[in-house]
């Protein structure tokens, strides 16, 4: 079975720079990321979470970014996956009496194994989008109840508080902040020197036609599974980092409706494959779910409204469309679809 | 039928294309593989979208009714693929063309009276038929929907020549019954064997018309298509 | 031993039902109706709205089944359309992730007006000895609306006309487009269906524990699961895969534990995609 890429799903922004001049937006970032406590909310605890928070969720994006935004793998299991190297962290550094970097390090090699082997599975039998979602989800829904049922072993539903937890992170936010500032931007590098690199003309070729790619001699199924690994790998080590700053997991910190809803939202909000979408997305998403947790139980509500809205809107991403839009005013016309059921064809173009 | 013109992906693959079929009259569409015969077609039933000119039939104008609505005003379309239910019988099929209204007697009559074989195979999926019986299956139940005009898309596509042959004789029995038919065929020969009048159609454009006889001593329909020199 | 496997049985029935309302939905038109639990419970709560006004249970369960039913015709006519615009995995992709939204604003509107709601169905009477074990009145109850259900699907997609021609648009939507059949039209009959099937669960599965406004997202999980293991698109296989599936519900449940349970049906799923795809009935 081929696979169809998913065209309207995608951002269509490609990257002709390379060599160090690719890393330039990266380079902006980090300076940005670094003068934002000083200036802003340095000296608001509070602020400083929020700011901690997002960073975490951007770290998530970006690796979910690797998976689904350049190789179209729906991984249903950001949360699964980080939960892995949260757990692996608590329980190797905790249980085993490992240092605590050991146990990180663990938690992210298993979290890339898990994640490569379901890619593995995916390709080997050709799962389409939709059985690879079905897939990761069903293990995210399982690893939820592992944890929930294995109760000597993960404290069950009462959580895991961590001994070895770093108790000058947890008190010093900004540290934490940094940290994490860290994390996103060597993800961002990461994922810059991938698309610039020649996977990264791989993975572009896949996208555009998966059949073509094959034709001219990529090796479709390798460069997902790769795809996997790295971004699986990402999201275990943010797990864990975020586990370790904490000091406190269960397993609702890494549910399904807790990390992939949001991950998702945030990523197609920024622009799927693009370099700093899953950062901004993860950004006006706190900063909207702010605004949002004074109106209290309709939050919820608010977010399903955001989520259909945001898909039925802006396909490609809102900040893509709007950079499209200042760029030119006049979309071109964009090609006409076959015309199905429900009237004439719409393009596809937002 | 008048003129349509349509679009597809973007770029207007057939146009400017004046056509008419009158009651009772075979027409043909010959042109080679990509001259825009198919595109032509699902424009007309609305399976594609018309970007200018009229689909009219009968006074009726068809152009923006979307397919389903352009099926029960009387226009049948037999793809290439054919599109059969592959999961239902012969008869569920056959009954499936008549949805629109019911399922007609003398119809069904007709249907097994071209294609006694069907008949044979009323109890046997469609999906297990050879692709001959499946040409005739999708004839058969485009005639269910008793249409004004049927249009045949391809008719001989994947079949052998002999078989190719007999499907032809059975469009000629079809005539024979005061059918309207408009075929797009590649296989020159056999198209005009059947056709009164014929277009050809040359990248997306008509390039010539006329009556069957006169194309088929066209010199330069006979050196392009005919195999003549 | 016999009673689990009664337990089973009806437990199974329930499953076979809510997979049947999801597999339909997603056989017609490729979509994955992530809301479908949603609609469940938006069903639930009506029923007990109008339980608690005073109306006899039958009429509340009634309108119960009308108002999910309602919602999913609703569903249909707003936001699939967008949806069924697409064609092949654009459509697949995007039904999955705005069903999603969805089932968040379901969610969130239900937490809002009644985050406590819950719906117990009391049936009443007692146990009736069957094969020897005494079987509650309510899984009696549950079990013959849910058999009576069935029978008048499969009735009404086997042997109707508009019953082929639902199943006409599963197997070549541009096939049916061309005998005048309008996929639209059919895929908002089936919406409705699923939805009047969703409540019908609800209402069923209140009879033997109260079904709580938080369960949605449980539900579609089971229904996704039944939906898997019995062939995505295919309603006997979703009987099937649901009698199954309880069966070892009930049993892993008794023997082993609860959330080993939940481990050993995901189990099942995701081995049914390694094994085989298709599922049990698969197409």
């Amino acid at each position: 079975m081929v696979v169809r890429v998913v065209r309207s799903l995608r951002s269509g922004t490609p990257v002709a720079r390379s060599g160090l001049a690719a890393l330039l937006p990266v380079a902006g970032t980090a300076v940005v990321l670094a003068v934002l406590p000083p200036i802003w909310f340095g000296r608001s605890t509070y602020t400083t979470g929020l700011a901690i928070i997002t960073l975490v969720f951007a770290s998530y994006a970006v690796g979910f970014n690797v998976i689904f935004g350049s190789t179209s793998q729906l991984f249903l299991c950001v949360g699964a996956l980080a939960g892995i190297g949260g757990y692996a962290t608590a329980l190797f550094s905790d249980s085993a009496s490992l240092p605590v970097f050991v146990g990180v390090l663990l938690g992210t090699l298993i979290a890339a194994i898990v994640g490569g082997v379901l890619s593995w599975i995916a390709v080997r039998r050709s799962l389409g989008v939709i059985f690879t979602g079905i897939l990761t989800l069903v293990f995210s829904l399982a690893f939820q109840n592992l944890l929930l049922g294995q109760r000597q072993l993960t404290g069950g539903s009462t959580g895991h508080e961590l001994k070895a937890a770093a108790t000058t992170l947890a008190d010093d936010r900004v540290g934490g902040y940094y940290l994490f500032a860290a994390l996103v931007v060597i993800f961002l590098i990461v994922f810059r020197l991938i698309q610039t690199s020649h996977v990264g003309w791989a993975f572009r070729a896949l996208r555009d036609d998966e059949t073509a790619a094959e034709l001219t001699g990529i090796d479709v199924s390798r460069y997902r599974v790769y795809a996997a690994v790295v971004g699986s790998a990402m999201i275990g080590l943010t797990g864990g980092l975020y586990a370790y700053s904490d000091g406190f997991i269960n397993p609702t910190t890494f549910a399904f409706n807790q990390i992939d809803v949001l991950v998702l939202v945030m990523v197609v909000f920024g622009g799927l494959g693009s370099l700093l979408g899953p950062l901004l997305g993860a950004g006006v998403f706190e900063a909207v779910d702010q605004l949002l947790s004074s109106s209290g139980q309709i939050r919820e509500f608010l977010y399903g409204l955001m989520i259909v809205a945001l898909f039925l809107g802006f396909r490609r991403g809102l900040v893509p469309a709007l950079g499209r839009l200042a760029r030119r005013p006049v979309v071109p016309a964009s090609p006409l679809q076959p015309r199905t059921d429900d009237g004439p064809a719409v393009p596809s173009a937002t | 039928m008048k003129g349509a013109a349509a679009g597809y992906l973007g770029q207007k693959v057939v146009e400017d294309i004046d056509l008419e079929v009158r009651t009772g009259e075979a027409v043909a569409i010959v042109g080679s593989n990509g001259a825009g015969k198919t595109t032509l077609f699902r424009a007309i039933v609305g399976l594609l979208p018309c970007m200018a000119g009229r689909v009219i039939l009968d006074g009726v104008d068809l152009t923006r009714r979307r397919a389903h609505r352009v099926a029960r005003a009387g226009v049948a379309y037999v793809p290439a693929e054919r599109h059969l239910f592959p999961a239902m019988t012969v008869k569920t099929n056959l009954m499936l063309g008549a949805y629109p209204h019911r399922p007609n007697r003398e119809t069904l009559e007709l249907v097994f009276d071209l294609f006694p074989r069907l008949k044979e195979r009323l109890g046997q999926q469609a999906g297990t038929m050879s692709g001959g019986e499946q040409q005739m299956l999708a004839v058969g139940r485009a005639l269910m929907t008793q249409p004004k005009l049927l249009m045949l898309d391809e008719p001989t596509t994947g079949l052998a020549p002999k078989v190719a042959k007999a499907a032809f004789e059975a469009v000629e029995r079809l005539k024979a019954t005061g059918m309207t038919l408009l075929i797009a065929e590649q296989q020159v020969p056999l198209a005009l064997s059947v056709a009164d009048r014929a277009y050809v159609l040359e990248n997306g454009r008509v390039r010539m018309e006329g009556t069957a006889e006169e194309l088929e001593h066209n010199p330069e329909v006979r050196r392009a298509y005919l195999g003549v020199a | 031993m016999k009673a689990v496997l009664l337990d089973g049985i009806v437990l199974g029935l329930g499953f076979g039902l809510l997979g049947v309302g999801l597999t339909l939905v997603y056989g017609l038109g490729g979509v994955l109706n992530l809301a479908y639990g949603e609609l469940a419970v938006l069903g639930a709560m009506v029923v007990s709205l109008v339980k608690d006004a005073g109306a006899p249970l039958a009429l509340a369960a009634v309108a119960g089944v009308a108002a999910a039913m309602a919602a999913a015709v609703l569903l249909d006519l707003t936001v699939m359309r967008p949806v069924y615009r697409q064609s092949g995995e654009h459509r697949v992709l995007l039904g999955l992730l705005v069903t999603l939204g969805v089932a968040f604003l379901i969610e969130g509107l239900l937490n809002w007006r009644d985050p406590l709601g819950a719906l117990t169905v009391d049936i009443g009477g007692g146990p009736i000895g069957i094969f020897g074990v005494p079987m509650p009145m309510s899984s009696i109850w549950a079990s013959a609306i849910t058999l009576g259900a069935g029978a008048i699907l499969v009735v009404f997609l086997g042997a109707t006309t508009f019953g082929r021609a639902i199943r006409s648009v599963m197997q070549d939507e541009v096939g049916a487009r061309l005998v005048g059949i309008s996929p639209s039209f059919t895929r908002t009959v089936i919406f409705a269906l699923s939805g009047a099937l969703a409540g019908l669960v609800a209402v069923t599965s209140a009879m033997s524990s109260p079904l709580t406004v938080t369960q949605g997202f449980d539900l579609t999980s089971f229904a996704l699961i039944v939906t898997v293991v019995g062939g995505l698109g295919s309603v006997t296989g979703a009987f099937l895969a649901g009698l199954l599936l309880g069966i070892v519900d009930t049993l892993s449940a008794y023997y082993v534990g609860q959330y080993i349970t939940s481990v050993v049906l995901l189990g099942a799923a995701g081995l049914t995609i390694l094994i085989r795809p298709r599922g049990l009935l698969g197409r």
